[in-house]
């Protein structure tokens, strides 16, 4: 008989699930913030490649002979600073991604121990109200490789960075709005759409 | 031994200050003050600045498109109209500025005055020590004659940004190149001259007149 193992299913596929909802929205305010961040990455690339292309002893900045290298230096601190608010950030993406990772782990292990008693009717069964375990299944690991994906994705860029080259820093939120998956983002909230009301049913 | 005051020399903090740390500590206080009122200032002045640049970039490319566009008699004279409402803002905007370099300029003044009482202090201070042969901190650890480095270092830092400010006020509107204008505005908001060291200077500064905790 397969129904309290079904049952134990559930309830595993009903926890990831709320944990992928909260999950999802914490991924998603940190992605917002870290816009004006890679905004600010651009802007100081921007002012060390005009602090660069300044011929400071033609200019009435002439007499303050140490000028340029101050400036640079405060601006490459305020690189740095940047750069260690995003690797914050990073951390908080990070957490995200092994959440879900963790809880999806979790639900494919509860169904490994009971993949004896589950037949594939089963496992194919749906209703109006739940979809099958097998779609939801599907969906956990699509939504936990669209954070890992996205995760390393981002993490190479800000690692490949270096102050040094200005026009990489400068196009680097360019690149990082580059790095967006709408549809893959999508089928995520998608997918918590479909389990709404699997997820408040008892 | 008569002159040893008593707890001059323990690291406990004393219930009443003496003359010369008394002084000592309210400079400490309008450093502070002095530091918190400029910074405000240069926000101010950076959004001027800004607004300047714009202002400034935009009416060159306006006067630009003048030149491309030779016909039309009627988009000349209203891009005209529009050109003195914008020179107008731009002198306002740098009245504003202005106003604000005048204000700092006061704060720099008045932190020469501090300077100098702060060195008279220190001297007054050696003076005696030379006299009685005491030769305790007043506060925690710091010798008398560092009070007076420090705030004349933070003079120097200041006085210096002033200058830069100076410039960059006569010259930011009258600048036609944007990667100089950005320069400008780069000094401006990054403030070159203000170290990280005078940071750490002040907050040292207050820590030691026992405005900050230990």
């Amino acid at each position: 008989m397969s129904k309290p193992a079904l049952m134990s299913l559930h309830q595993a596929l009903k926890r990831s699930f709320h944990s992928l909802e909260q999950n999802h929205k914490v991924w998603n305010s940190v992605l917002e913030e870290c816009v004006p961040l890679m905004g600010s990455l651009g802007n100081l690339a921007e002012q060390l490649l005009a602090l660069n292309g300044v011929q400071m002893a033609s200019t009435p900045l002439a007499r303050f002979s140490d000028l340029q290298d101050r400036l640079r230096c405060k601006l490459l601190v305020a690189v740095d600073t940047i750069l260690d608010k995003l690797a914050d950030k990073m951390c908080s993406l990070q957490k995200v991604r092994d959440a879900v990772g963790n809880q999806v782990t979790a639900a494919f292990q509860v169904y490994e121990q009971h993949a004896d008693t589950l037949d594939l009717t089963t496992c194919l069964q749906r209703s109006a109200a739940a979809p099958s375990v097998a779609d939801m299944l599907e969906w956990l690991q699509d939504a936990e490789r669209y954070y890992r994906q996205q995760y390393l994705r981002r993490k190479a860029l800000l690692q490949a960075l270096k102050p040094g080259e200005l026009s990489d820093l400068q196009n680097a939120h360019r690149r990082w709005e580059a790095l967006a998956t709408p549809e893959r983002e999508d089928s995520v909230s998608d997918t918590l759409f479909r389990v709404s009301f699997f997820m408040d049913s008892p | 031994m008569e002159a040893k005051s008593p707890g001059a020399s323990t690291p406990c903090r004393k219930p009443v200050l003496s003359g010369s740390a008394r002084k000592l500590k309210d400079n400490a206080a309008d450093w502070h003050n002095f530091v918190m009122k400029w910074d405000r200032l240069n926000d101010e002045g950076s959004t001027i600045a800004n607004q300047i640049v714009n202002l400034k970039l935009s009416k060159e490319a306006v006067k630009e498109a003048d030149i491309a566009e030779d016909g039309g008699q009627t988009a000349i004279t209203q891009r005209t109209g529009s050109a003195s409402a914008a020179a107008a803002e731009l002198e306002d905007r740098c009245s504003a500025l202005v106003v604000i370099l005048e204000k700092m300029a006061h704060l720099v003044s008045k932190m020469e005055k501090l300077a100098s009482s702060t060195k008279g202090v220190c001297e007054l201070q050696e003076f005696q020590q030379e006299r009685t042969g005491v030769c305790a901190p007043l506060f925690h650890t710091w010798p008398v004659t560092h009070f007076d480095e420090v705030s004349s270092r933070l003079l120097r830092s200041y006085t210096e940004e002033l200058a830069l400010k100076e410039v960059i006020v006569g010259e930011i509107a009258h600048t036609c190149r944007s990667d100089l204008a950005l320069v400008y505005l780069s000094c401006w908001l990054y403030q070159p001259y203000l170290e990280q060291s005078s940071t750490v200077q002040l907050e040292s500064l207050l820590l030691e007149t026992g405005h900050r905790p230990l």
